[in-house]
């Protein structure tokens, strides 16, 4: 990049938000896959939108590609922009909650908040965001809303997004200052216009940069109960997704977590628990007795359905639960859990719930050959982990990682690579698609779109970044024809 | 074999059980206000924060970075207080012990710059090694003025029966006339119990530990060596350290080196001693304070009850936690070298921080167990317009025990 662009930049965000230094550089060129982070020749920490608006209309009128970055917690890498050449924009300084609005239930943030401050702050307003499966504490707003809000509940709330284009034209997406200029603030998605919020999700941040989000307010639930039953297979479980979904939608407040035999290995020494699937139904509201109300209605279905207890499983779930004011006794499993059992291959799937009984002993199978296969290579898989949830009404989303010994080789990560290209071809070839837009995986994705949709993608890319200076080679390759 | 990044190969495991998940530096919760000071009060970029820095581990490692002048900012600039490791949450799965030791990948990555590139080192870490080279001690004080705060005390230089307590009073408290009260308070705190403690007075070395944490382990590892056979000549069968550094020193990098006395921190050798009856805690101390965990003794062994415990009974003490305490606590800023680091800059913004959370908590004092932390807090609650006195704990006890108010 020219020194006169770099002299340029920091003129914007200030000196101190700009590094060329190499070691500096080089600390974003790993995230937390094993796919890589980009290979930037400058990295610039900007401070609020229009900062974003004049970095990106100064890369506009030079070409210079940019890649933006937000808690750098993809599993699947990120776009490659022109290696040594991009600007890399860490958005992380953008953490600000710039509007908690208790009565009208929104709150708007910067992207670059990670979501664990974010969900910090409604929290000690009284208000809660629903993100399940969203690792809170590593991934930015912004990140997650572009590389994977498909999986974690939040995009059905989100309200308004203020985007950067590529240009560097600010647009506000959404019922409220973007469709009425005579309105002061967000408060519907769909109104004054077509849907262009949600063109922004999932998009892996190709078709602008996310500053700033308006997100609606669920009431912060103040009383948790837990209930656990051990269900014998998957026939059962399935069968089980379906009452619970069909009770318990479109309330999301009640989400229910299946572990199979893999991940029952590594809470319970019990052998007996080697091929059964583990139920948990974590119900959250606002009172004791609703809450003890909903735990025996799942507590009936379990019966019907031949769920059984055990002691463990009872005093865990007497653990999870806490009344208003209460703190827990124990939360949910961390990265840190996941990072202790050695090197990820992440093996997610997002499918039709009635599809499940078909797929997904199709999928265990594929990792158990890949297993052997690793065995005879000399890797060595540490623990395996299934799960699966009810993403909504028609679609479970879930997981069939495994984990290998930690070593220095190159080798075992190279393995570990192919297994996730592998089985994300294996899947894509069964008719499934990832919930996340990242990386390799967005490639992937594409690689399985019809010509209309292909076609319409880049349509839309074209129009709104004629250069192809914005995350560039994400969804297509940045020198393909229709990837610009 | 060459010595090209011999410290750091040493470090691989820990730098390949990293997933650069990011959680080092951006996790958040009611009592993780957030994880690193360091990047707070910089620009924040990656290299700030573990994550980075272990990436720029690993890329040397594997030949795709090479050293420049600027890794001496990744280097140095950490507190090493390992903050990032407990929020990590990665252990290993046999001995539960932290599986990403950044602390131990830091102390290397600045070990083999020093020794490879000195030349981009910043100046004043050049001086710490020049004055331990020249005085025996990173402060440049001269041996004769080392036992200048006992003068008058008539304490024994070696154990009478093979079973005394050794009193380590270390470099900072030595060679800073302004905390030299300090350990003679611990005289007499101890002697209240009826311990006479033994001292090493002029001959008492530094224990290495500032050392080794900017990077001169080869040196490091000879004063460990020399002093073992000191410490053990002298025949006592415990040593009591004043500063929570020493402490930690003493106690986890001595034992390979053979020293045979029992380590610890004055701290929890005083909570033992509460906790039989036999130290009287009786007068009152009428303060609302906030404890700070000193790093070196809170999370690099394990001590946050103890402190607790000891100024929970105090008469008339109030003791109040700020929202990020005990293992969550956020390091002073002094930390791993950084009141050289640009200037001591950072490390005065850092303390800053820490007092205004305290005083948020209702705190009228400071108290901790370290000088380092203590002198950081001190320098900056003087700079600020309403600062707090920042005592040691040592004065709330000695307090407590003759009725001496500060």
């Amino acid at each position: 990049m020219k020194s006169e662009h770099i002299s340029e930049i920091r003129a914007i965000v200030g000196e101190a938000y700009v590094t060329d230094a190499p070691a500096a550089r080089f600390a974003y060129r790993q995230d937390a896959s094993l796919f890589g982070g980009t290979d930037a020749a400058v990295v610039v920490r900007p401070g609020n939108t229009d900062e974003v608006a004049r970095i990106m209309a100064l890369a506009s009128r030079h070409g210079i590609p940019v890649v933006v970055r937000g808690g750098g917690s993809s599993i699947y890498g990120q776009p490659p922009g022109v290696p040594g050449e991009n600007l890399l924009l860490d958005m992380t300084r953008m953490n600000r909650v710039l509007c908690m609005d208790p009565q009208g239930m929104t709150v708007t943030a910067e992207a670059g908040i990670i979501m664990g401050r974010l969900q910090e702050a409604c929290n000690s307003a009284g208000f809660y965001l629903f993100v399940p499966a969203a690792p809170v504490h590593t991934v930015s707003l912004g990140g997650w809303l572009s590389g994977a809000a498909g999986g974690g509940g939040i995009w059905w709330e989100i309200i308004s997004i203020t985007v950067v284009l590529p240009d560097g034209t600010v647009v506000r997406t959404g019922g409220g200052p973007g469709t009425s200029v005579r309105m002061t603030g967000a408060y519907s998605r769909i109104m004054g216009g077509p849907d262009l919020t949600g063109m922004f999700i999932g998009d892996g941040g190709s078709f602008g940069v996310k500053t700033e989000v308006t997100v609606r307010l669920l009431g912060l639930p103040g009383v948790t109960r837990a209930a656990i039953v051990v269900l014998r297979n998957l026939d059962a479980v399935l069968e089980m997704m379906r009452r619970h979904v069909a009770r318990v939608n479109p309330h999301p407040f009640d989400p229910l977590l299946v572990f199979g035999p893999g991940a029952n290995e590594l809470f319970s020494a019990d052998e007996a628990s080697a091929d059964t699937f583990t139920v948990m139904a974590m119900m959250q509201g606002h009172t004791d007795a609703e809450m003890d109300a909903r735990r025996e209605a799942f507590a009936a279905i379990a019966d019907e359905l031949g769920g059984e207890h055990t002691q463990e499983l009872d005093a865990l779930a007497d653990m999870m639960a806490r009344g208003p004011n209460e703190e827990s006794e124990m939360e949910m499993f961390g990265l840190g859990f996941f990072n202790s059992l050695g090197v990820a291959a992440w093996l997610p799937f997002n499918m039709p719930r009635t599809r499940m009984a078909e797929v997904y002993p199709q999928l265990v199978r594929w990792r158990e050959d890949r297993l052997l296969e690793a065995e005879r290579r000399g890797f060595e898989c540490q623990a395996r982990f299934e799960f699966m949830a009810p993403s909504d009404q028609c679609s479970v989303t879930g997981e069939v990682d495994a984990f290998f010994k930690d070593s220095p080789s190159p080798e075992l990560r190279q393995f570990v690579r192919a297994m996730i290209r592998d089985y994300q071809e294996f899947t894509h070839g069964l008719g499934l698609l990832d919930v996340y837009n990242q990386g390799m995986m967005s490639r992937l994705n594409a690689g399985s779109w019809s010509e209309g949709y292909r076609a319409l993608y880049s349509t839309l890319k074209k129009v709104l970044d004629p250069k192809n200076i914005l995350n560039a080679g994400l969804w297509l390759d940045r020198t393909s024809d229709d990837g610009v | 074999m060459s010595d090209h990044l011999k410290n750091l190969r040493v470090q691989a495991p820990a730098i390949y059980s990293c997933r650069s998940c990011g959680m080092c530096g951006n996790k958040m919760t009611s009592n993780v206000p957030y994880v690193c000071p360091l990047r707070e009060v910089t620009s924040g970029f990656d290299h700030f924060y573990a994550r980075g820095k272990i990436i720029i581990a690993r890329g040397l490692l594997e030949g795709s970075l090479e050293m420049t002048p600027d890794l001496a900012e990744a280097a140095y600039g950490c507190m090493l207080c390992g903050n990032c490791m407990t929020q990590c949450g990665a252990t290993d799965r046999t001995t539960a012990e932290p599986l990403v030791d950044t602390v131990g990948i830091v102390e290397a990555m600045r070990a083999d710059l020093l020794h490879e590139h000195p030349e981009w080192v910043a100046q004043g870490y050049h001086l710490l090694l020049a004055a331990t080279r020249q005085y025996d001690n990173p402060w440049g004080t001269p041996r004769s003025t080392r036992e200048k705060w006992c003068r008058g005390l008539d304490l024994p230089r070696t154990a009478q029966d093979g079973t005394g307590v050794l009193l380590f009073v270390g470099c900072t408290i030595a060679s800073t006339p302004a905390l030299h009260a300090r350990a003679r308070k611990a005289v007499a705190v101890l002697r209240s119990v009826g311990i006479n403690p033994v001292i090493l007075g002029r001959d008492e070395p530094c224990c290495a530990s500032v050392q080794r944490r900017i990077g001169a382990l080869d040196m490091a590892r000879d004063m460990v060596r020399r002093n073992t056979k000191a410490l053990n000549e002298t025949g006592c069968s415990e040593i009591v350290a004043l500063c929570a550094g020493c402490a930690n020193m003493l106690a986890n990098d001595y034992r390979s080196a053979g020293l045979t006395a029992r380590v610890r921190h004055i701290v929890p050798f005083l909570a033992e001693l509460l906790a039989q009856g036999r130290l009287a805690l009786h007068h009152e101390y009428a303060r609302t304070v906030c404890y700070h965990d000193p790093c070196h003794l809170g999370r690099h062994m394990g001590i946050y009850d103890q402190p607790r415990d000891l100024l929970r009974v105090v008469p008339g003490l109030r003791l109040v936690e700020r929202p990020a305490s005990g293992p969550n606590t956020l390091c002073c800023g002094a930390g791993g070298g950084m009141r050289v680091f640009e200037d001591g800059a950072r490390a005065l913004e850092i303390a800053t921080v820490g007092l205004l959370s305290a005083r948020e908590a209702g705190a009228v004092e400071m108290v901790t167990a370290c000088p380092f932390c203590e002198l950081n807090l001190d320098a900056a609650s003087r700079s600020m317009p309403d600062g707090m006195p920042v005592l040691d704990i040592i004065d709330v006890v000695h307090a407590a025990v003759e009725g001496v108010k500060e």
